[in-house]
């Protein structure tokens, strides 16, 4: 049945498309074959559910075909090295996240180089806050320094080494000493905050409805700017570090793509992601606060810029 | 209870020699960081330290496997040459098979003098079908017929069955599924 | 939100969610369809010898994950199918060995003791009959003793288990595998090594992926299917087809006997039975929540006592072994009762105890969003709004599956079971290379790639050597999947206690676990060398 719709849905198209050729000179891009769509998040994942959806979506009003395939680990630098591989036409996509492509890249030594990759467009930026169980009784970051003063020793949950440099210059910018706990993944924070495995961690996110409910409390933002959710927790350079979590799930293909497939690509992923009423959509605006669409130049700006603070901050957390 | 244990002996020493060529080559070569190592001024557990045990338990085991056998404890070992004949033909079987697989398809591709490439023809017929057809009926029909010790229209018709029942059972109904080995191109 | 709205969920999940068709205006849904299907299955393939419940389970977890996608609500519908088969295997197992002297399962080899002689004289009716009885009673018992324990189990666990202490449970649970389930607790010891070692390659901290030898294929390390597969499927299809090779296509004694005038299974026979069933339930499911002993150890054990009692109590009747429909009864209710409890551990700590809850694992971990572990049994979850625990309500979606397959196989198992004979007619060695290629295309359409196919045969040959040197599989494919597991908690615990190299032993709980850990090796190691007993392989349930 589905296959009869694509093939209805594309014989449609190919109809409409050679209709629109006479009309204009610039024809719409289309891929030369199906899509390779490569997730470097585990499968299941709040971020391989928006990349499913999304390519479901996009299939669904293209009419291309595009096939999803799991390469995690390392930060997405495993999936990042394959997409790298991949030919430049459009045919090969990855949805990773735009730490990968900074600290992480960095960090391992520059396995590959940002010129490998041509930039497609961020899709939802991370609501990163410093949480705590609410149980806790801390409404702020300044009360767990406090604590940690008062000689209580400190579990502090990350789940990547940029994460934990920035608790690593938490603790240094205010004198205290945390016990940091680097796990695999936001939802094993999670798990851990709330058995008691650890006292506090970052979430990117997966806190929304825990803080909605009131069993979670963000007692800081990790970014650049207040957390949408709770807008009144500082910001960590109140604690005296100045960097920050920024981050973004994002799109990429390898290098040399045309400007056409580009575009045509970027376009297809931010209509989908752009839309509440898809699932992709849907998901973003609940646990993200909404799409955040930065594609072409100002991407390249971004990923550039993230690499440069990762420079700044890997070598401020090794002095 | 006295056996000839020469078989566990030498299993016992080769689990002993591989565990040691793990935690004293191996290991040590291949992994970026030590045992334990500090990072931001703490101490942390390093990439090494998890396979250094796993290699502790494997060199107790075949101590423990050596011990036995010069006690003249446990049992015979029932490995032998005939094995090993037996891993080496199968892995040759396997392996005609799958270079089939691979490369029938590209192959008649490029035969037929199409003018699409094998990679954008991967969705369609009847190249798809091609490669995983051909290595399983080679992988069937070979390996029923070592058993059976003869040719039999039996062997060839679920040798053809088989793999075609198993090609239609993923690719009718499912949209996104593909046969090997058109995920690799 | 409480308890019961937990379960309500869980039960309308089942019931209600993603209805596939509609009989008389009554939505049927795709979890129940799958669960019947599953189960049918399972009948079929435990009265084909050759095959077995984790054979069947391991094709179709990468096949119904294809199906199903790795979606939240794939989750139900896949656990459903793969319950299915593991009920439906357990009963279909005594079919061929009540007809045909062969038993369809490994733990199906003590019901060949009683069944067959009862089948040469005419009442294989009455034998199939009976065996149904005690395996669902069984099976339903021990299912009853998992939804009480494993949430209180998970609750202690929570309660009183720091990450060191969680860290001390898995060596403890690791260590007893190793040492109870094959001959030689030397080789488990081996076995479990190897299982961690090749878990712990490209996995890791660090951004080179370490023991990866520089090859990028294994910058992840070896994706699960292809080491559990290979290991546990690949390697039990290698060593049948070279003891065929060896003895040629078997031919079996295929012939029946007449049946009998007496083939009904009345409550006489009920009462007879009842208090074999009874205490083999018990036996079973004690068996079935200890990780590594399988349901064949529980079989012989649930024979062996039903046999003495009904030795003792009925000294002038005949013995066990000539044909008594107890014997049959006291074996089928023990193999029946390690299905369900041996998803205490699963599903309270996360340590799968045998090859089928290896497969329920990996089938939790492929799909994702269920981490089985004792977070799963919180009352609230924190992830969700209005305080539902997602994974709670799995917890009981899964029970309501148990008690849906328990009540297919009260009322269709037996009538279904009773007319599968024919499946042990079908020839191994046109089996074995048929699942060979099933087994490896379904590798390949999981993970759509040809290395996956080439290391999952590479894992073949050495599950095939292991067998060959009579080392347990079992201990490598627990090993590989608590593997990560436990140096993950590991780090954890180093770290949260500020660097504590002895954190093991600093703490009274996780002292006990490592010393009890090193008392079960040693003594199995001085038990097993020193007697090696002769009927105690207890393989997984993997064909022959």
């Amino acid at each position: 049945m589905q296959k009869l719709a694509k093939f209805a849905g594309t014989a449609l198209l190919a109809v409409g498309l050679s209709a629109a050729g006479l009309g204009t000179a610039q024809a719409q891009w289309q891929p030369s074959g199906p899509i390779k769509l490569i997730i470097a998040f585990a499968a299941g994942g709040g971020a391989d559910t928006i990349a499913r959806a999304t390519a479901e979506e996009i299939e669904k009003r293209k009419g291309w075909s595009i096939l999803p395939e799991q390469v995690t680990g390392k930060g997405g630098l495993n999936a990042a090295v394959a997409l790298a591989k991949e030919p430049a036409d459009g045919t090969a996509i990855a949805m990773i996240v735009t730490e990968t492509l900074g600290y992480n890249r960095v960090a391992a030594g520059n396995p590959v180089a940002l010129e490998d990759f041509t930039a497609l467009t961020t899709v939802a930026g991370f609501q990163m806050g410093i949480v705590a169980k609410a149980e806790k009784g801390w409404t702020s970051f300044a009360e767990v320094i406090e604590a940690a003063k008062g000689g209580q020793a400190i579990r502090f949950g990350t789940m990547s080494p940029k994460l934990s440099d920035l608790a690593y210059l938490l603790g240094e910018a205010n004198a205290v000493a945390f016990n940091t706990v680097q796990v695999r993944g936001g939802k094993a924070v999670m798990n851990g905050v709330q058995a008691g495995d650890m006292d506090l961690g970052f979430m990117a996110g997966i806190q929304a409805k825990g803080v909605a409910s009131g069993d979670l409390v963000n007692l800081a933002s990790a970014m650049s700017v207040p957390l949408a959710q709770s807008p009144d927790a500082a910001t960590m350079s109140a604690y005296g570090v100045d960097f920050n979590a920024d981050g973004y799930f994002a799109f990429v293909a390898p290098a040399g793509l045309s400007d056409d497939a580009r575009t045509a690509l970027s376009e297809a992923i931010i209509e989908v992601v752009s839309d509440p009423s898809t699932k992709a959509g849907g998901i973003i605006a609940k646990a993200f606060a909404g799409a955040k669409t930065i594609s072409g130049a100002e991407f390249d700006t971004l990923l550039s810029s993230a690499s440069n603070g990762a420079q700044g901050l890997l070598s401020a957390a090794s002095e | 209870m006295k056996h000839n244990n020469k078989g566990e002996l030498v299993l016992g020493l080769a689990f002993l020699a591989f565990a040691l060529f793990v935690l004293l080559i191996w290991v040590p070569l291949d992994t970026d960081t030590g045992l334990i190592e500090k990072v931001r001024r703490r101490w942390v557990i390093g990439d090494a330290l998890a396979p250094s045990v796993a290699a502790v338990l494997i060199a107790l085991g075949g101590g423990l496997v050596t011990i036995n056998a010069l006690l003249g404890r446990g049992e015979p070992m029932p490995l032998g040459w005939s094995s090993l004949r037996f891993a080496g033909l199968s892995f040759g079987l396997l392996f005609v098979a799958f270079l089939l697989m691979r490369w029938i398809g590209p192959l008649a591709v490029t035969l037929a003098g199409e003018a699409e490439s094998y990679r954008n023809l991967r969705d369609t017929l009847p190249w798809k079908y091609l490669g995983f057809l051909s290595g399983g009926f080679v992988l069937i029909f070979v390996s029923i017929v070592a058993v059976e010790r003869r040719l039999t229209v039996r062997a060839f018709l679920v040798a053809v069955l088989a793999p075609l029942i198993i090609a239609l059972v993923y690719d009718l109904p499912f949209d996104d599924l593909l046969l090997p080995p058109n995920g690799d191109l | 939100m409480g308890f019961w709205e937990h379960l309500w969920l869980g039960v309308l999940t089942v019931f209600t969610v993603g209805p596939a068709f509609e009989i008389f205006g009554i939505p049927i849904s795709i979890t129940l369809l799958m669960i019947v299907a599953g189960f049918c299955i399972g009948i079929i393939v435990g009265a084909t010898p050759g095959l077995a419940g984790p054979m069947a389970m391991a094709i179709a977890l990468p096949i119904l994950i294809s199906i199903f996608g790795v979606k939240q609500d794939a989750l139900l519908p896949v656990l459903g199918f793969l319950i299915g088969i593991m009920k439906g295997a357990t009963i279909g197992g005594a079919v061929p060995a009540i007809l045909f002297n062969t038993p369809g399962t490994p733990d199906a080899l003590l019901t060949t003791f009683d069944g067959y002689p009862m089948a040469k004289r005419g009442k294989a009716r009455k034998a199939l009959k009976a065996a149904h009885f005690a395996s669902a009673s069984g099976d339903t018992f021990s299912d009853l003793v998992l939804f009480t324990s494993a949430p209180f189990l998970a609750i202690m666990v929570e309660r009183f288990l720091d990450l060191p202490e969680k860290t001390g449970l898995i060596i403890l649970s690791l260590s007893f595998i190793a040492a109870v389930v094959g001959r030689s607790a030397a080789k488990g010891l081996i076995s479990a090594g190897l299982g961690l070692l090749v878990a712990y390659i490209g996995k890791g901290e660090d951004f080179y992926p370490r023991l990866s030898l520089g090859q990028e294929a294994l910058a992840d390390g070896f994706p699960v299917v292809t080491a559990v597969l290979g290991v546990l499927i690949l390697g039990e299809v290698f060593k049948g087809l070279e003891d065929l090779l060896r003895s040629g296509p078997q031919a079996r004694d295929l012939s029946q006997a007449e049946a009998s005038a007496d083939n009904r299974f009345g409550w006489a026979d009920v009462r007879a039975c009842w208090p074999y069933i009874r205490s083999s339930a018990l036996i079973g499911t004690a068996i079935g929540a200890l990780p590594g002993i399988g349901s064949t150890l529980a079989a012989t054990l649930g024979y062996a006592s039903g046999r003495r009692s009904h030795a003792r109590k009925n000294p002038e009747q005949a013995r066990f072994g000539s044909g008594r429909i107890e014997g049959v009864a006291a074996t089928e209710a023990a193999n029946s009762a390690v299905s369900g409890a041996n998803l205490i551990p699963v599903l309270s700590l996360g340590i799968p105890g045998n090859a089928a809850a290896v497969f329920l694992i990996l089938a939790m971990d492929s799909i994702g969003g269920f981490n089985p572990g004792p977070s799963v049994f919180k009352l609230s979850g924190g992830v969700t709004g209005e305080g539902v625990n997602p994974e709670l309500v799995v917890v009981f979606g899964i029970f309501t599956a148990m008690m849906v397959a328990n009540a297919l196989n009260w009322s269709l198992g037996g009538l279904f079971m009773r007319s599968v004979g024919v499946m042990a007619r079908i020839p191994k060695h046109l089996l074995l290379p048929v699942i060979l290629l099933l087994t490896l295309t379904a590798i390949y359409v999981q993970l759509t790639s040809m290395a996956g196919v080439y290391f999952a045969i590479g894992f073949g040959f050495l599950g095939y050597f292991m067998r060959r040197i009579d080392m347990s599989v079992l201990p490598f494919v627990i090993a590989f999947i608590l593997g990560r597991n436990l140096e993950d908690t590991a780090r954890q615990a180093f770290a949260a206690t500020g660097g504590d190299a002895l954190f093991l032993l600093h703490s009274p709980i996780a002292l006990v676990f490592i010393l009890v850990s090193v008392a079960v090796v040693a003594m199995a190691f001085w038990r097993s060398e020193a007697a090696a007993p002769p009927e105690s392989h207890h393989e997984p349930k993997t064909g022959k």
